[in-house]
């Protein structure tokens, strides 16, 4: 390996935006843990500080990336791809070149919203949460947690894809573990086995797929790569229809469990409710779009004739999580657990969208994992808030919100609007997007998610009505206030809400907004183009 | 063999570098702590010249250090562990890269039609460098194991109050059991040494025994304890009725070939290859798979291999789980692919992947259900086995080529690898045992809030073990089943899937009962993590201090993680390539 394939390999931006993090997280915290107690003691801002900029850094590179360029990309193509295919014979990006794996990144017009919307939410949830406790270990996990979520994003090399994916969460565990509320131990453990085990099958659908993609270069003694981009261009990739069912339905147990749809939820409520602010921020706002990034990635791109024969199953799994969570959310009388399932229910919508096997409808489902990325932070953000200022998340345990929380409540407001879809928010464009492609291609069965989505309003309104308003001029505080006179949130909590919010807002007005939408919409037609078109009934 | 010749010539002195260090460390380590002051009068009258003759007397403050025969076996393994790697890195003087021993001691390249005794190629350098590796780990962590008394503090008078003098003798005795110790450990490196160079089976079952004599007694060193014994005395006649049947079948094989050389001119490959076995030779080789079995502990065979890994210390119980059963693989691999593979239609292929299937589901099975943490990496020790006995049927089954050279990588990679975490793992427990404790799950409770810096490593071994991504023992997992699969399945483009299913070899539902015996085993090994995460402890923070352990498991755990992911695991697969191009030529 000569000096100039080290440089094209870790001179690239987006090497940079994955390892950047995690290596200045892990030196934060190994320089917090070996300093002595009174150094640490000083040393505790000034790393928060260098956290903080790490992460605004990442933001500026990320925002950089998408200024320069327009997404119009061609089928297949990546920017910022280190390596074609073709170069590992040369070792230029071979990783362990012997068992076939590289350092392959590459950023389209799917990843790119995801790792923008990453580097947009990890400094927001430092923000929010900026004086926790140890904050030294608490804000550098976040970054870790920063380059690990970016590293699934941009990897185009299944190996590295699936360490990466694994990697996220041992800071989300530690998280949880760690900062939790009282029931954070039972949280963690399942979160973590519940996700450990789910991709254990994705794993093995890898390996399926790496034991079939063939590899021949110099170096490479089991003669298998896996090179992500490889099986994409390949021909008759898994020529055995059976072995592609069998791959398929093993990524979608994958998936569906980090998204995660219906059978497969009941990780969720628990690691949400228990997760500390930032964790539940970045849970709902990044984590869970992993599921649905990797199911379009490989599970849509690779196996499309599988996509077209479990339409229906797709359908079914996407219409019992819409249906189920927001019935569910009825029921909630905990603020955060009512949020939780409210995400079950959102992201029905994408596997609903992404069912239609129209362009509209899987952009729809892209900009409802963006969308959604916005508004589900914005509203754990505010039910942190609320948690740490009126030490409880009983609905309706308080009344009249608004009176002592006059910000708190309009964030509330902003957050719940963005989430039941009123128009001119960016949770509208999505529904809309996903709801007519689904009339397009199912006429009037979208009469079914369209009725699910009056109850989502309603137990937003229901809760909104129990717990903003309803004070007849005086507010009713909830027990747990023991009488203390309740302040609003303060300044750094209100500085996140107020960029998430803004954001909803914008989206809703504007969804192309730095190119956004125009580019995922622009991505799902090339792959209905090139793609699903010659399998679509 | 004429003696002579070993020590004519240069040539003999640079290819067998790592064992001529290895005996000159053995010699050291036998004269250098019994260095003294002693004289020697002349006998000549009215004179009193005192001639210091230094082997006995009082010993100076150096050689009586109770740190000088552990630090003499670990650097004496650390050379011989360098100058294995330099031989195969750099094309050097030091060491050659490949080289054939005749019986009449003449030094050649490998020919064909030679039949020689020790054969030194990419593979045996390879295992050389194993088995060095874990002694050396072994060797760094036992510092802390056996007690030292600085000879400075020793008191020499004899005294009269019997529990004082008891006292006083035993803290002698300590400062000795130091160089028992590492004497043993050195004498088991060069026992495997002779092993891996082995191409007869004579040379081969010397090294063998001379491996496992030493290591019998190493499992019994806890003497104080009462299971220590036990399990010595239990592997002991195990192990020697083992090597007893072993060596009956070294003497049928003799019979049938008059010859104990595998390869060469009248070698036992060539006739097995030219005329075929009779039952004679069969028997032959099934008793000495049985010497083999044991050693790797496969499962008719593995009942004394939780006991002897219980009553061991933690370090000696590492060593048998990695260094002595690479050994009885290498035996194994070399006497089965030498003899037998030339000939196509394997017999004992079934045999072997029948044991192969029972070893490893027993071993995991017996694993979910041991309480004790030593007995439950023995039992995932004898799994891993079962893991390695289905490649080695594979290759079997598939005869020489690509498939076959790659689970041969596979198994290689595998006994290099295992050797970071297997051992970490039981120098874990050695930690917990330093208290006293350790030999129940329950002392695993709350590691992590006692001391993060040992449970984190924990967990990385017990991943390793389990085969998760991205660390080292996945790697030989994918390479072995990658192996397994892509031979016996070939190219299924086009078929469909009863198609594919219906033209399967047999061995490819070893590969798959790979995989499934790898998600059992995530139960146990995750058990250990949950306790050591999760669990609440009444115990004080405070761990014993044990630096050297702590050093170890430090380069365990980096062993573990870089060997797994990246520029270093590479190196070592292409290595363990060479290595196993290198069996099969």
């Amino acid at each position: 390996m000569d000096l100039s394939n080290v440089i094209q390999m870790f001179g690239n931006p987006l090497t940079a935006l994955t390892l950047l993090p995690i290596f200045g997280a892990i030196l934060l915290m190994l320089l917090h843990w070996l300093s002595n107690d009174q150094r640490r003691e000083m040393l505790a801002s000034p790393i928060r500080f260098v956290n903080f900029s790490l992460a605004i850094l990442m933001f500026i590179m990320a925002t950089s990336i998408g200024l320069q360029e327009t997404f119009g990309l061609a089928w297949g193509e990546y920017l910022y791809q280190n390596c074609q295919t073709g170069e590992i014979i040369e070792g230029s990006c071979a990783l362990i070149g012997s068992i076939g794996v590289s350092w392959h990144v590459g950023i389209d017009a799917l990843s790119f919203p995801m790792v923008w919307l990453t580097t947009l939410l990890i400094p927001i949830t430092m923000i929010v949460e900026w004086n926790a406790k140890k904050g030294a270990y608490f804000h550098s996990l976040l970054l870790l947690m920063e380059g690990a979520l970016i590293g699934v994003f941009v990897s185009l090399d299944l190996f590295v894809f699936y360490v990466f994916w694994e990697l996220t969460l041992i800071p989300m565990f530690f998280l949880i573990l760690m900062w939790g509320g009282e029931d954070r131990r039972y949280a963690a453990q399942k979160f973590f086995i519940y996700t450990f085990a789910a991709s254990v099958f994705m794993l093995a659908g890898i390996l399926i797929m790496y034991f079939n993609n063939p590899a021949d270069w110099s170096g490479n003694i089991t003669n298998k790569s896996f090179d992500f981009v490889l099986m994409e261009n390949s021909t008759g990739f898994i020529a055995a229809e059976g072995l592609r069912s069998v791959v398929f339905l093993l990524m979608l147990i994958g998936f569906a469990t980090k998204l995660p749809s219906v059978p497969v939820h009941t990780w969720l409520p628990d690691a949400h409710v228990q997760a500390p602010t930032a964790g539940s921020m970045l849970l709902a706002g990044v984590m869970l779009k992993m599921g649905a990034y990797g199911f379009l990635r490989l599970g849509v791109t690779l196996f499309p004739e599988q996509l077209v024969e479990f339409q229906i199953l797709l359908i079914v799994l996407g219409m019992v999580s819409l249906v189920y969570g927001a019935i569910v959310c009825l029921g909630q009388m905990n603020l955060k657990r009512m949020v939780a399932y409210s995400s079950v229910s959102h992201m029905g919508l994408i596997f609903l969208g992404i069912a239609t096997l129209e362009p509209l409808g899987i952009a729809g489902a892209i900009f409802m994992m963006f969308a959604h990325g916005i508004i589900s932070p914005l509203l754990f953000a505010v039910c942190g808030a609320f948690k740490h200022h009126y030490h409880t998340l009983e609905i309706g345990s308080m009344r009249g919100l608004a009176h002592h929380s006059p910000w708190m409540s309009a964030h509330m407001m902003v957050g719940w609007m963005g989430s039941l879809g009123l128009p001119l928010m960016a949770g509208f464009v999505a529904e809309v997007a996903v709801l007519i492609a689904f009339y397009m291609a199912f006429g009037w069965w979208v009469l079914l998610p369209a009725v699910t989505l009056i109850v989502t309003a309603t137990y937003y309104l229901w809760s909104m009505q129990r717990t903003i308003f309803e004070g007849e001029g005086v507010a009713q505080l909830p027990p747990t206030m023991h009488g203390d006179k309740p302040r609003d949130i303060t300044w750094h909590e209100n500085t996140g809400m107020l960029i998430l919010g803004v954001l909803a807002v914008v989206y809703g007005i504007y969804p192309d907004f730095f190119g956004m939408f125009e580019m995922m919409s622009n991505w799902a037609s090339l792959l209905v183009e090139n793609v699903l078109l010659e399998v679509r009934p | 063999m004429n003696l002579g010749t070993l020590f004519s010539g240069p040539d003999m002195a640079s290819i067998l570098m790592p064992e001529w260090i290895l005996i000159l460390g053995i010699t050291a380590m036998i004269i250098v702590p019994n260095l003294g002051n002693a004289t020697f009068r002349l006998p000549i009258p009215n004179t009193s010249i005192r001639i210091p003759y230094l082997l006995g007397g009082k010993r100076f403050s150096f050689t009586g250090d109770p740190r000088l025969p552990s630090a003499i076996a670990a650097f004496t393994l650390f050379a011989s562990f360098i100058t294995a790697l330099l031989s195969q890195m750099i094309d050097s003087g030091v060491g050659v890269a490949e080289a054939c021993i005749s019986m009449t001691g003449a030094v050649n390249e490998c020919a064909i039609s030679d039949n020689y005794i020790l054969r030194v190629d990419p593979f045996s350098r390879m295992m050389e460098m194993i088995f060095t590796a874990a002694l050396l780990i072994a060797v760094i962590a036992n510092m802390d194991r056996l007690p030292a008394t600085s000879h400075k503090r020793l008191q020499l008078e004899v005294q009269e109050d019997p529990v004082a003098e008891n006292r006083r003798l035993a803290k002698l005795l300590n400062n000795r059991r130091q160089v028992d110790f590492s004497l043993l450990v050195l004498m088991v490196a060069l026992g495997m040494s002779t092993v891996a160079l082995s191409t007869n089976l004579f040379s081969l079952f010397v090294g063998l025994e001379l491996a496992s004599m030493a290591s019998y007694v190493l499992v019994s060193f806890h003497k104080e304890t009462k299971i220590g014994p036990e399990a010595g005395v239990k592997y002991f006649i195990v192990g020697s009725v083992a090597g007893a049947v072993g060596l009956y079948g070294i003497s049928m094989l003799y019979i049938w070939n008059g010859d104990l050389s595998i390869y060469g001119t009248g070698g036992l490959a060539e006739k097995w290859a030219s005329e075929g076995p009779n039952g004679m030779a069969i028997i032959g080789l099934a008793m000495m798979l049985v010497a083999f079995g044991f050693k790797v502990s496969a499962v008719p065979f593995h009942f004394a291999a939780p006991d002897a890994y219980a009553g061991a210390s933690g370090p000696v119980a590492g060593v048998l789980s990695t260094a002595s059963k690479a050994m009885g693989f290498v035996a194994l691999m070399r006497v089965l692919f030498g003899v037998t593979l030339g000939d196509g239609g394997n017999e004992w292929t079934i045999l072997i992947g029948a044991v192969a299937a029972i070893t490893m589901t027993w071993g995991n099975i017996a694993a979910l259900g041991s309480k004790n943490p030593k007995r439950m990496l023995a039992y995932s020790s004898i799994a891993h086995a079962g893991y390695i006995l289905a490649g080695i049927a594979a290759i079997g089954a598939l005869g020489p080529g690509a498939g076959s050279e790659l689970i041969a990588t596979a198994i290689i990679f595998h006994l290099a690898v295992l050797v970071t975490f297997k051992i970490g793992a039981f120098l874990v427990v050695s930690l917990l045992e330093c208290e006293g404790r350790g030999h129940e799950i329950s002392h695993f409770h709350g590691l992590a809030r006692r001391d993060p810096m040992i449970a984190i490593p924990m967990m990385i071994f017990m991943l390793a073990l389990a085969g998760v991504p991205p660390l080292s023992g996945f790697l030989s997992k994918l390479m072995m089943v990658s192996g397994i699969i892509s031979s016996t399945v070939g190219d299924v483009s086009g078929a469909t899937l009863s198609d594919a299913f219906g033209s399967l070899s047999w061995v490819f539902w070893l590969a798959i009962l790979i995989f499934i015996n790898s998600a059992i085993s995530i139960f146990y090994y995750l058990r250990i993590c949950v306790v050591m995460f999760f669990e609440e402890t009444d115990r004080s923070p405070r761990m014993s201090r044990a630096p050297m352990i702590r050093i170890a498991i430090m380069l365990c755990t980096m062993g573990a993680v870089v060997l797994g992911f990246g520029v270093l695991a590479d190196v070592l697969a292409i290595a363990a390539s060479d290595a196993a191009a290198a069996l099969f030529s």
